[in-house]
């Protein structure tokens, strides 16, 4: 692996990120509105206090003098203090990563794991029953609008069975005798929501895997290797997934990157603390400096996966140099 | 590829064993526990820094305050055990409780409340500074009594719920009022604070020596919902004993249950219809919409009662004049003013006025020729708001009134009041039980801040100080009046409907729930009564089982057959990928 072409990727990588940052400040004060709208609204806070707190927000000072304090900032590694919780964003957003990061990615693997085996049996018994009824799961589950089938898994899981909480991480307030009764309470919790989330993620990997493993299957070298004597199974494991598996990196990479993210419908169904909820939250109520680190880590993270998918590509494919 | 198949099956297999053997354990029936879903979740724990009715209702259980309501509403003793006002009315002496002691064990003291006033005076943060207005000196000559001098008489000195914070904390913290978060609350309040986890939920357990006696609650939780259907789920479910704020659709079905009292219950707020009121140049109202008979034209071809009926299935009350009817400062127009539905009247007045339809196509126009044509700006969060906007605009047609509906989110709303350019939109605001707070938000001086009809007339602006310093309730009520009758022929808002309150408990778990008032809630009723008293149902005090193994709501049959799907899908691929 050339030096050369991992340093160019980085600097890539570190333009990009850059010009990110200045459209997203941007971007979020051209909006309409005012962050302080929601003391505006209230009867009781007075004149004065309306005014301290937009001197504290920051917002008397002219646009490059505010954007000068932004940019001084994030050379700290301090993406500023939240409008809508009055703490450092980093501390805001650190306590939702790891809620968003367990479930979407819990989800975004498991849809994965399933997705790329249903595509694989899809494209290797090509029009057989078994093709027809993986693609009809896939692409109804896909096109399953993600709230209601949220609200009808808990109304047959929770409500009618009984099995699993309706929603929320943790039990509120509960005190746990042990770790392990933690996780397990934990567990019952994630259920649902990542039963939720996979279910509609599963399309978009099957019917991709399903695509990529059908363009392989007609090259020349499958008739090599069927020609060489392997059978079916083999030629399919060894042969065709991997080459096939190449453009799903890119998919792969891009998704797992926005894992970060977070979901906001299936949040907002099983009250889940994620940083989709969060983006929304503070979007309606204009919190521009949370806004701005949300967006930030969001970047960082699909600007990260996408360099290693491109250092994966390198490695796999032995046809790309720099 | 086959190994790794095989030890995450085995993996699995184990933790599916472990929990198996060990058994799951509901968490729902431990029985002085109390869940509250709420949608809307505390902004912030410092009493300097939150503005939300969440924040209102959490502090008045974690700190007190000098006096507090009853549950007729009535001021009663809080920290302060009496109180007497001076011959010139502008000396408040109170006499405070000698055996309190802060949730870290400090005693309270006078100075505490010294340092709580003083602070918001310098600071004028948050949503309690604005109680203390005219208040001017803040003497403690001894450790249980406060001496309040202040600025004239001050009618609602005795409504000011303002927390007691500890001296000792805040005097020593590291950064400025308006950042420091409050983390760990200390106060004096029936509940001690125990946790907080962001966007889930607030704990506070029974503070034991509290002077209110301790409450029949152990521990108290707010729980966070994104989602009224989730919540109502949830209630059904016993996961929480108590739900806020669900949506009219689910009340019948909520009431459907037997172990839940669900209720629509008055409150102090209301959705009015606001006109753009300002007089200034730069405003671009319809000039039409400045001539009062237009405005009462349109209040009388509004069927207030079936907008309610229609978008928010009857709860509510049909709206008249500023303060809601909740208060003792509402003002019921008598019959010959009364707006009430009648677009017969309405087109009668804007005949006499001089609008007629001079061209036949169902609108009418001024002398010069202008058409009564407004735009109606809408909130697009607001479902409900919408659809009652569009059916303004079908009944205004009734009596030749043209109403074109646009709708745009929140934040462009508030950009177009500022700058003064709309005709009318919609909105609502919530009221105190001081007339005071919502009163003001039609004053001259708050242009440009809160008020957003930009409103303005000097003798209301007069009246609205001279009210605050009559302590006579009746002669402050005569005046209230006043006020409210010039609002209500001037009609910069047509109040639509005074909203209510959804609410819900469960009362085979817990027992006591009393409504404040007659037709008021359990919670946000500007008192503390339920939190005080309800008990749970079925239990002595001090005899609360701990946490029974009881396993209400999980079982260990979705482990099972999770199991089983993984074992059949590990043998599966086992066995494809054998040769």
């Amino acid at each position: 692996m050339k030096r050369k072409y991992l340093v160019k990727k980085i600097i890539q990588s570190g333009v990009t990120i850059f010009f990110v940052l200045v459209f997203n400040y941007f971007l979020f004060r051209v909006m309409p509105g005012n962050p302080l709208a929601m003391i505006m609204r209230n009867p009781r806070a007075s004149q004065e206090a309306i005014e301290r707190t937009r001197e504290l927000f920051g917002l008397n000072e002219s646009w490059y003098v505010q954007f000068w304090i932004y940019v001084k900032q994030l050379t700290k590694a301090d993406l500023g203090t939240s409008f809508l919780y009055r703490l450092p964003v980093t501390e805001v957003i650190m306590a939702r990563i790891l809620p968003t990061v367990i479930m979407v990615g819990l989800a975004q693997v498991v849809a994965m794991a399933v997705g790329i085996l249903l595509g694989i049996l899809s494209a290797w018994k090509r029009g057989s029953r078994i093709d027809v009824a993986t693609l009809s799961f896939s692409l109804i589950t896909y096109s399953m609008p993600t709230f209601w089938l949220g609200i009808i898994l808990i109304a047959v899981f929770s409500v009618g069975l009984r099995w699993f909480p309706t929603s929320g991480m943790l039990t509120p307030g509960q005190t746990f005798a042990s770790t392990l009764d933690m996780v397990k309470d934990a567990a019952l919790h994630l259920v649902l929501p990542v039963l939720t989330l996979s279910l509609v993620l599963i399309g978009e990997y099957t019917l991709t895997m399903r695509n990529t493993l059908l363009d392989v299957l007609t090259e020349d070298y499958m008739t090599t290797a069927k020609a060489k004597g392997f059978d079916e199974k083999t030629v399919i494991r060894r042969h065709a997934v991997p080459n096939a598996m190449l453009p799903m990196i890119t998919l792969i990479a891009i998704n797992l990157g926005l894992v970060i993210g977070g979901t906001i419908q299936v949040e907002t169904i099983f009250s889940w603390p994620g940083l989709g909820r969060l983006m929304f939250d503070a979007l309606k109520a204009r919190d521009y400096p949370l806004l701005q680190g949300i967006f930030l880590m969001i970047t960082l993270s699909v600007i990260l996966a996408n360099l290693v998918a491109d250092i994966t590509y390198g490695y796999l494919d032995p046809r790309v140099k720099e | 590829m086959k190994k790794t198949v095989k030890i995450v099956v085995a993996l699995l297999l184990a933790m599916l064993l472990m929990m198996g053997t060990t058994g799951l354990s509901g968490a729902q029936e431990t029985p002085g526990v109390m869940r509250i879903g709420v949608t809307v979740e505390i902004d912030s724990l410092s009493p300097l820094i939150s503005y939300s009715q969440a924040g209102y209702e959490v502090f008045a259980l974690l700190y007190d305050s000098l006096v507090m309501l009853d549950d007729n509403l009535e001021p009663m003793p809080g920290l302060a055990t009496e109180w007497t006002l001076s011959d010139d009315e502008q000396e408040w002496t109170f006499q405070l409780r000698d055996d309190v002691t802060w949730h870290d064990g400090e005693p309270f003291t006078s100075a505490d409340v010294k340092f709580t006033y003083e602070l918001l005076l310098e600071n004028e943060l948050g949503m309690y500074s604005g109680y203390l207005g005219g208040i001017t000196s803040v003497e403690t000559p001894d450790d249980y009594t406060v001496i309040i001098g202040t600025e004239g008489p001050k009618a609602n000195m005795l409504l000011n719920s303002c927390p007691i914070l500890p001296e000792h904390i805040w005097a020593e913290i590291p950064e400025a009022y308006d950042t420091w978060p409050n983390n760990e609350p200390i106060g004096t309040g029936p509940y001690a604070f125990a946790e907080f986890r962001p966007g889930e939920y607030l704990k506070m357990t029974a503070n034991e020596s509290t002077f209110h006696g301790r409450p029949g609650i152990d521990e108290l939780i707010f729980v966070l919902y994104a989602n009224t259907d989730t919540m109502a789920q949830s209630m059904r479910l016993g996961e929480i004993d108590a739900a806020t704020n669900f949506s009219p659709s689910q009340l019948a079905s909520l009431n459907d249950e037997s172990h839940i009292e669900a209720i629509s219950a008055v409150s102090l707020g209301f959705t009015e219809l606001s006109f753009n009121s300002w007089d200034d140049a730069s405003s671009t109202s319809h000039p039409l919409l400045a001539d009062f008979a237009v405005r009462h034209a349109l209040e009388y071809s509004l069927d207030k009662q079936q907008i309610l009926d229609l978008v928010y299935s009857g709860q509510g009350t049909v709206g008249t004049s500023l303060v809601p009817p909740e208060g003792f400062y509402h003002y019921e127009p008598p019959a010959d003013i009364l707006r009430s539905y009648d677009p017969d009247k309405g087109n009668q007045v804007l005949e006499e006025a001089g609008y007629v339809d001079a061209d036949g196509d169902g609108v009418r126009q001024a002398a010069d020729g202008t058409p009564l044509e407004f735009t109606l700006t809408l909130r697009a969060d607001n479902a409900d708001e919408v659809q009652a906007g569009q059916m303004i605009a079908g009944m205004a047609a009734e009596v030749g009134i043209k109403i074109n509906t646009e709708t745009v989110d929140d934040g462009a709303l508030i950009d177009k009041i500022y700058a003064g350019d709309f005709d009318m939109f919609i909105w609502g605001w919530g009221a105190d039980l001081d007339p005071t707070t919502i009163l003001n938000v039609m004053t001259t001086s708050q242009i440009g801040n809160m008020s957003d009809s930009n409103y303005s007339n000097e003798t209301f602006d007069r009246m609205f100080m001279e009210q605050q310093t009559l302590m006579d309730p009746e002669e402050r009520r005569e005046m209230v009046w006043e006020m409210q009758q010039i609002l209500y022929e001037e009609a910069p808002y047509i109040i639509l409907f005074y909203d209510n309150s959804l609410q819900a408990v469960n009362t085979d778990r817990w027992t006591g729930w009393k409504r404040i008032p007659e037709e008021g809630g359990y919670f946000f009723n500007l008192t503390n009564y339920n939190y005080l008293n309800v008990t749970p149902v079925g239990t002595d005090s001090g005899d609360a089982t701990p946490e029974t193994a009881a396993t209400s709501g999980t079982s260990v049959m979705p482990f099972v057959i999770i199991g089983a799907v993984v074992l059949i899908g590990g043998v599966f691929l086992l066995m494809r990928k054998k040769k």
